[in-house]
């Protein structure tokens, strides 16, 4: 399959477009298969300033610190990956009251054949909810103006937002 | 040799102009709030394990015109040596990241770095490809190289080599979203920005 120009190509432009229409510009990512076709988009997307890292925990300290040039920042990565940042969104995000989007995946939930994600399927929501972290779960594409809302709300309630997007939804057939 | 950090410290104070300061955990935050009392113009990013050149990385790339200067202690560093890609592949003119080599970990009773004495961090930051690295053991290098180090126009380390703290600094007397809003106000009036509600 064409990633780019086939079904998770437009749905990595629906997103893109999403996050533009809601004002975001800042956007520091590290792979996921799943969100391959995305990351390429916003590489040659010219709305954005893309930064690719070298670890999730990365992507936290770029986007607190574009907090203070006027951009909430994205931060787009796999659930391996942010389950690796609760320590730097609670030291960083929640001390200072810095606002951020995570944008993830939502790894072993049912569909995702990969068993290695199983433990993000038995305790990604747990994690989340452990730090009272604002979350929305899209699972079908027609939810994805919820992005554009939970970027808005982050800003407004000056803490990070972490939206996860089922594999259907990236793969875009459904 | 080594420096001592207070001197060190004093004398980069003396010489900031406009710079804008970003602190990491422990050490960098307690002696620079020590040395400057600066209230506006420093974030203290206190604890943060690793993050906070990245953290005056998103800061600077919307102030080019700015220079910034990001400390980061080499317990800090080796928890994170990957960060100087990003900061090579974002290529900022204007942030000078400034590791702190004191071979221990200062913030938490000076335990020792592991195998600390034989890590070359201003090799590891060439090998990186960072084009612009400095190590400075001397109060007299420190003073005869700082121009060229610290206004370079492309990423730079600079790496202290510092004595281990002589006593207990006192920790920077601020919450989190008071910094915030200091550092965010600060900003706004020097770039005449709306950036905090």
């Amino acid at each position: 399959m064409d990633l780019q120009n086939g079904p998770p190509g437009v749905a990595a432009g629906k997103i893109v477009d999403i996050l533009h229409g809601a004002g975001a510009d800042f956007v520091a990512s590290l792979p996921d298969n799943w969100i391959a076709p995305l990351i390429r988009r916003l590489e040659t997307d010219e709305r954005f300033t893309h930064v690719a890292v070298n670890r999730e925990e990365s992507a936290v300290g770029l986007c607190s610190g574009a907090f203070f040039t006027g951009k909430t920042g994205v931060a787009l990565m796999g659930a391996s990956g942010f389950l690796t940042c609760i320590y730097a969104i609670t030291k960083i995000n929640y001390t200072y009251q810095i606002p951020m989007l995570f944008v993830i995946t939502l790894r072993g939930a049912p569909g995702d054949g990969a068993r290695y994600h199983v433990s993000n399927g038995l305790y990604l929501r747990s994690v989340i909810d452990s730090i009272n972290m604002p979350a929305v779960y899209i699972e079908k594409s027609e939810d994805l103006p919820e992005l554009a809302k939970a970027y808005k709300h982050a800003g407004v309630i000056g803490r990070p937002y972490v939206v996860c997007i089922g594999r259907d939804v990236l793969k875009g057939v459904r | 040799m080594a420096i001592d950090m207070q001197d060190c410290f004093s004398f980069l104070a003396k010489r900031r102009t406009t710079e804008l300061v970003v602190t990491s955990a422990g050490s960098s935050s307690e002696v620079w709030w020590e040395t400057t009392g600066d209230l506006d113009d420093t974030f203290y990013l206190e604890a943060s394990m690793s993050l906070s050149t990245m953290f005056a990385a998103g800061v600077a790339k919307g102030y080019p015109d700015t220079r910034f200067w990001a400390f980061l202690g080499d317990g800090a560093f080796v928890m994170n040596t990957g960060l100087l890609f990003v900061e090579r592949a974002m290529g900022l003119s204007n942030m000078v990241s400034i590791i702190i080599a004191n071979r221990c970990y200062a913030a938490t009773e000076g335990v020792d770095l592991p195998i600390g004495d034989q890590i070359d961090f201003a090799g590891i930051a060439r090998a990186a490809g960072i084009a612009n690295v400095y190590s400075f053991d001397s109060m007299a290098a420190l003073e005869a190289g700082f121009d060229e180090a610290f206004f370079q126009k492309g990423p730079t380390t600079v790496v202290l080599e510092l004595d281990k703290p002589a006593r207990h600094y006192v920790s920077p007397p601020f919450d989190g979203p008071e910094l915030k809003y200091r550092f965010g106000r600060a900003l706004e009036k020097r770039f005449g920005l709306s950036l905090l509600p």
